[in-house]
C-alpha cells in the first residue's frame, strides 16, 4: 500500500503554506521530506494521516493495508506523546484496547514489540523514569504494535541530543532491515535524511513547493557520511537548502 | 586598547596588589527548611494566652484560657456530645460535598468537551460563582425544607461552582498532543475521554477539590445556622450567642482539625493517584 | 447600625418643630454617653427621654446608637462602645455578666395581668393537625433565634408546664422564624402582640395562647449597663435611670392611661415614628405603634422573681455556668426590686 499526493495546496487564512505538491510515496521505502522551517512539511504529514485536510488537491491511498493492520497511518511524534500516567506496557496497550483483541493477544503483541525495541526490561516503568531516547523507543514500539501500513514520523529525533539520535537511527535501520516498512520521515536535519531516506523530497520555503527529489541507492545498513558518495549527496542537498533556509530565516514572522 | 593594558606585566617590580576572596553576594531570598519553628510559635502564643488569662492582664472577655478550652474539649468528648454533634456535621459535609463536587466534575467535563455546553453554561457559572451562597439559605429552606435538605443543598451549591471552574480549566489544560495522538491511533471518542482527558485533568480537578472542601467547611457553619439542633456549626453559633468563649474556641478548633484532616486526605489521594507526575 | 447624633436629629426636626420643642437647658458640663437601642416600640422610653430632653436635664449628652439585634448590643456594652442598653435576658447577657462585663440595673418591660402580652402562635398546618392549644405542644418544633434566647426560655417553660418537650430550631432572625412558621417548617412560636396579631389576621398562623398564662409577670426586657458604670459611675447611672424613667412615665400616661386623650396619643405616635417603622408612612405605622403598646416598667422597677426564674432555667439547661448568682447578674442598688 502506498500514498499518492496530487496537486496538494493549503492555506491558513490568507497565508499560503503549500503549493501544488504532487508526490508518490513508494511502498516499503522511507521517504524523507526536508525543507526550511515553516515550509509546511509537518502540515503535509498531517494530510497524509488524515489529521488535517488540504484546501486543494487530493491525498489518495493506493491498495489495501495488510490484514493484521490495526491503524494504517500511524504517527511517531517529535514530543513522544506518551501518557505520563501509564507504564511503558500500558502506553502500548492503550492503542490495542479499542480493537477487542483479547487479553492474551494484547499481552503477546506488547511483549513482541518491546522485544523488537529492546525495552522488555522497562515494561513497568513510568515515562518520567525514562530518558528521551527511551521514550521515543516506546513511541516507536507503540507504533509498531498496530502493524501500520505507513509510518508517519514528524521530526522524531529533534528533541534528542546528538548521541541518542545516532543510536536511534541505528535502531530504525535495524528495524527496517529486519522487516522493511513504508515511512514518511519529516526532518530538517540533512544527516538524518541522507542516513535513512530512499528518496529525499526537498521543499522550498513558504509557500512550500517541491524543489527537487533526490534518490539515494545505497542500502540503508552501512550508510555512513564518511562514504564520499553520500557526502556528496549531503553537500548537494545543503546547496539546495542553504539559500532557501537563509531567505526563510530573514522573513518576518506572521503571527 | 593595547595589549599592555589588558595584560598587566607579571614582573617582580609590579606593585603588590591587594588580594581578597570574592565577596559572597548570593545569600538570602531562598526559603530554607527550619523544622520546629512553627510548633514553637504555636506553643509560645498558647503559653502567653494561658499566662495572661491566669495573671489577669488578659480579661476573660478577650480570650478564653487555653487550658479551659482543652478541658471543655475533654468534657465535650466524655459526655458524648462530641459524637452527637460531629456525626451530623460529617454527614452534611460528606453528602453535600459529594453532590456538589460530583455534579461539578460532570458539568465541568461537559463544558470542557462540548462547545455548545461551554457556550451555554460558562456565563451561567460565572454569574453564580460570586453569589454569597449564605444569602440563598432562606430560599433553600423553602425549596428543600428546614431539615437536612437545605443544608446539603447549601454545601453542594457552594462546592459546585469552584469544582466546575477547576474541572473545565483542567480539561482545557490537558496536553493537546496527547489527544492528537489518541485520534491518530483511531481511539474512540469515549476512550479518549476516559483514558486521556480524564486522567490528564485529574491534577487540576484534585486541586480544585482542595478549595471546594475548605469552602464546604466554611459553609457548614452557615448551613447549621438555620434549624440545626446538633452539629459543630450549630455548637459554635450557640456558643457565640451565649458568649461562651471556651466552647466557641473548642468548636473552632474542631473545625480547624477537620480542615487539616481533609487537606491531608486530598494530599494522600494526590500522592496515590498522581504518582506519575514529574 | 445607624448613628443618630444630636445635631442630625435637630436638623431632621426642622425649624418649625424646633420652635415648638421644649427648651433644652444648655448644660456646660454634660457627660457624653451612648445609649444602645432597637427600633422597637418597647424602646419608646429611650426615644421620649431623648426627644424631650430628659437626659439633658440629668446632665447627660446622649447619643443613640441603633442595633439590629439585642445580642450585639450586649457585646457593645461589654466592649465599652455603648454605656446603656435595653434587651431581653438571654444566655449571652448572663454569660457577659458572669465575665464581669455587664450588670442588669432595672426593668423595662414585663408581662402584666390585664395588658395584652406575648402570644403563642401555631402554624396553619400544625393548627389543622390539632395544635389548637398549648397543651398539644408536646413533640412539636418551636422556633427561636438562637439557643439561650428569650424564645427558647418561653417555649421551654410553656411546654414544661404542659408536661411535654419540644424540638427547638435556631433560625437566627425573627424574619426567618416568621417565614418558617408561615410555610409550616416549624410548628409553633411566641412573640409580642403587635407582631402576633397581624400574622394571625392573615390566616397563615393562629394564636393558641398567652405567655402570661404560663409566666405571669415575666420580666421580658431589662435595662443594663457595664459593670464598671454600675459600680463606680453612680451619679451617671442614676441620672440615666431618672431620665429614662421620665420617658417611660410619659409613655405609660399617654399610651395606656390616655391622660391627654387622642391628641396626646397622636403626638406620641409622631415622636415614636421618628425611630420605629420609619420605612412606612405615618398612617400605616400608627396602628402598629398603637397595637404594640405594652406597659413599660415605671421607675425601671425589676421583677426579681422572674429574673431568678430565668437564671435558674438557663442554668438547668446548661446554657450558662451553674455558679452564677443573682448578685452577679443584677445590681439592685438603683431601681425598685419587686418580687
Amino acid at each position: 500500500m502506498h500514498i499518492r499526493l496530487d496537486g496538494v495546496g493549503h492555506q491558513y487564512g490568507a497565508v499560503e503554506v503549500l503549493q501544488d505538491i504532487t508526490l508518490e510515496i513508494p511502498s516499503g521505502q522511507i521517504t524523507c521530506i526536508v525543507g526550511p522551517s515553516g515550509c509546511g512539511k509537518s502540515t503535509l504529514l498531517r494530510f497524509m494521516g488524515g489529521l488535517e485536510q488540504p484546501t486543494s488537491g487530493s491525498v489518495t491511498e493506493v491498495g489495501a493495508p495488510p490484514d493484521d493492520c490495526l491503524n494504517a497511518f500511524t504517527y511517531i511524534f517529535q514530543d513522544f506523546a506518551l501518557l505520563p500516567w501509564r507504564t511503558v506496557a500500558g502506553n502500548i496497550s492503550l492503542v490495542l484496547e479499542d480493537h477487542g483483541l483479547g487479553q492474551s493477544a494484547v499481552t503477546k503483541t506488547i511483549a513482541d514489540v518491546l522485544a523488537r525495541t529492546s525495552l522488555s526490561d522497562f515494561k513497568d516503568a513510568l515515562p518520567k523514569q525514562l530518558s528521551g531516547g527511551m521514550k521515543q523507543r516506546v513511541a516507536i514500539a507503540r507504533a509498531l504494535a498496530v502493524n501500520p501500513a505507513v509510518l508517519l514520523m514528524d521530526e522524531p529525533l529533534s528533541a534528542l541530543d546528538a548521541q541518542t539520535r545516532e543510536l536511534l537511527m541505528d535502531d530504525l535501520v535495524t528495524l527496517w532491515t529486519r522487516a522493511p516498512f513504508t515511512a514518511v520521515y519529516v526532518t530538517h536535519n540533512l544527516q538524518e535524511a541522507v542516513r535513512l531516506g530512499h528518496q529525499i523530497v526537498v521543499l522550498s520555503r513558504r509557500p512550500g513547493r517541491i524543489h527537487e527529489i533526490v534518490e539515494i541507492d545505497a542500502p540503508l545498513p552501512g550508510r555512513s557520511l564518511s562514504d564520499p558518495v553520500l557526502q556528496k549527496q549531503h553537500d548537494h542537498l545543503w546547496q539546495l537548502m542553504r539559500d532557501e533556509a537563509r531567505a526563510a530565516d530573514a522573513e518576518l514572522v506572521h503571527v | 586598547m593595547s595589549d599592555a593594558v589588558l595584560e598587566p606585566k607579571r614582573t617582580a617590580e609590579a606593585p603588590a596588589q591587594a588580594q581578597r576572596p570574592v565577596p559572597f553576594r548570593g545569600g538570602g531570598f531562598k526559603p530554607v527548611e527550619r523544622g520546629g519553628i512553627g510548633l514553637i510559635v504555636f506553643i509560645v502564643l498558647i503559653g502567653l494566652a494561658e499566662m495572661g488569662t491566669r495573671q489577669g492582664w488578659i480579661s476573660p472577655l478577650t480570650l478564653p484560657r487555653p487550658s479551659d478550652v482543652f478541658w471543655t474539649l475533654v468534657e465535650f468528648y466524655q459526655t458524648g456530645q462530641l459524637v452527637l454533634n460531629i456525626l451530623p456535621s460529617l454527614t452534611r459535609l460528606a453528602v453535600g460535598a459529594a453532590i456538589g463536587a460530583g455534579t461539578g466534575i460532570a458539568i465541568g467535563l461537559m463544558i470542557g468537551l462540548f462547545s455548545y455546553v461551554r457556550a451555554g453554561l460558562v456565563p451561567l457559572v460565572a454569574a453564580i460563582f460570586p453569589i454569597p451562597k449564605i444569602a440563598l439559605l432562606p430560599l433553600f429552606v423553602i425549596w428543600f425544607g428546614i431539615d437536612e435538605g437545605s443544608k446539603y443543598a447549601l454545601i453542594a451549591f457552594g462546592t459546585f461552582t469552584p469544582t466546575v471552574v477547576a474541572t473545565y480549566g483542567a480539561v482545557d489544560n490537558v496536553d493537546r498532543t496527547l489527544i492528537r495522538m489518541g485520534q491518530s491511533f483511531g481511539l474512540s471518542w469515549m476512550s479518549i475521554v476516559r483514558k486521556i482527558v480524564l486522567p490528564g485533568a485529574m491534577p487540576g480537578i484534585l486541586s480544585g477539590l482542595r478549595i471546594s472542601l475548605a469552602i464546604a467547611i466554611i459553609l457548614l457553619v452557615a448551613a447549621e445556622m438555620l434549624g440545626a439542633e446538633y452539629g459543630i456549626g450549630a455548637y459554635i453559633l450557640q456558643a457565640g450567642s451565649l458568649y461562651d468563649l471556651d466552647r466557641l474556641f473548642a468548636g473552632v478548633l474542631i473545625l480547624s482539625v477537620l480542615g487539616v484532616l481533609m487537606n491531608s486526605a486530598v494530599g494522600w489521594i494526590e500522592r496515590r493517584v498522581l504518582a506519575w507526575r514529574v | 447600625m445607624t448613628k443618630l447624633t444630636r445635631r442630625t436629629a435637630l436638623g431632621l426636626m426642622g425649624s418649625a418643630a424646633a420652635a415648638a420643642a421644649l427648651p433644652r437647658p444648655a448644660i456646660a458640663q454634660s457627660r457624653k454617653i451612648v445609649l444602645g437601642a432597637l427600633r422597637f416600640t418597647s424602646h419608646s422610653g429611650s426615644f421620649i427621654a431623648y426627644e424631650r430632653g430628659y437626659f439633658d436635664e440629668a446632665g447627660l449628652d446622649v447619643e443613640l446608637k441603633f442595633f439590629q439585634a439585642a445580642q450585639p448590643m450586649a457585646v457593645a456594652i461589654a466592649s465599652g462602645d455603648v454605656d446603656f442598653g435595653i434587651t431581653a435576658i438571654s444566655g449571652g447577657l448572663i454569660s457577659l455578666a458572669d465575665k464581669g462585663a455587664v450588670k442588669v440595673i432595672g426593668g423595662a418591660l414585663s408581662e402584666e395581668p390585664g395588658i395584652d402580652g406575648q402570644k403563642i402562635l401555631a402554624s396553619d398546618a400544625a393548627f389543622q393537625a390539632g395544635l389548637t392549644s398549648p397543651a398539644a405542644l408536646d413533640g412539636k418544633t418551636f422556633g427561636m433565634t438562637t439557643a439561650g434566647s428569650s424564645f427558647h426560655y418561653m417555649g421551654s417553660k410553656v411546654v414544661a408546664a404542659e408536661g411535654g418537650s419540644m424540638k427547638f430550631k435556631p433560625l437566627q432572625k425573627v424574619g426567618a422564624i416568621i417565614g418558617a412558621l408561615k410555610s409550616g417548617q416549624i410548628d409553633a412560636w411566641s412573640i409580642v402582640p403587635h407582631i402576633a396579631k397581624p400574622l394571625a389576621g392573615s390566616g397563615a398562623v393562629h394564636i393558641i395562647g398567652n405567655i402570661s398564662d404560663y409566666l405571669p409577670n415575666y420580666q421580658v426586657t431589662t435595662v443594663f449597663t457595664s459593670a464598671n458604670n454600675a459600680a463606680s459611675e453612680n451619679d451617671m447611672t442614676r441620672g440615666f435611670l431618672a431620665g429614662f424613667s421620665k420617658g417611660v412615665a410619659d409613655y405609660n400616661a399617654t399610651m395606656i392611661a390616655r391622660d391627654s386623650g387622642d391628641a396626646g396619643v397622636d403626638e406620641m405616635v409622631d415622636l415614636i415614628h421618628k425611630y420605629v417603622y420609619t420605612d412606612r408612612p405615618r398612617e400605616k405605622a400608627a396602628p402598629s405603634i398603637i397595637n404594640g403598646t405594652m406597659r413599660l416598667n415605671e421607675g425601671a422597677a425589676l421583677n426579681v422573681a422572674s429574673v431568678e426564674d430565668q437564671l435558674a432555667w438557663f442554668q438547668s439547661e446548661d446554657l450558662v455556668s451553674k455558679n452564677i448568682t443573682l448578685d452577679t447578674l443584677v445590681d439592685s442598688s438603683y431601681a425598685d426590686m419587686r418580687s
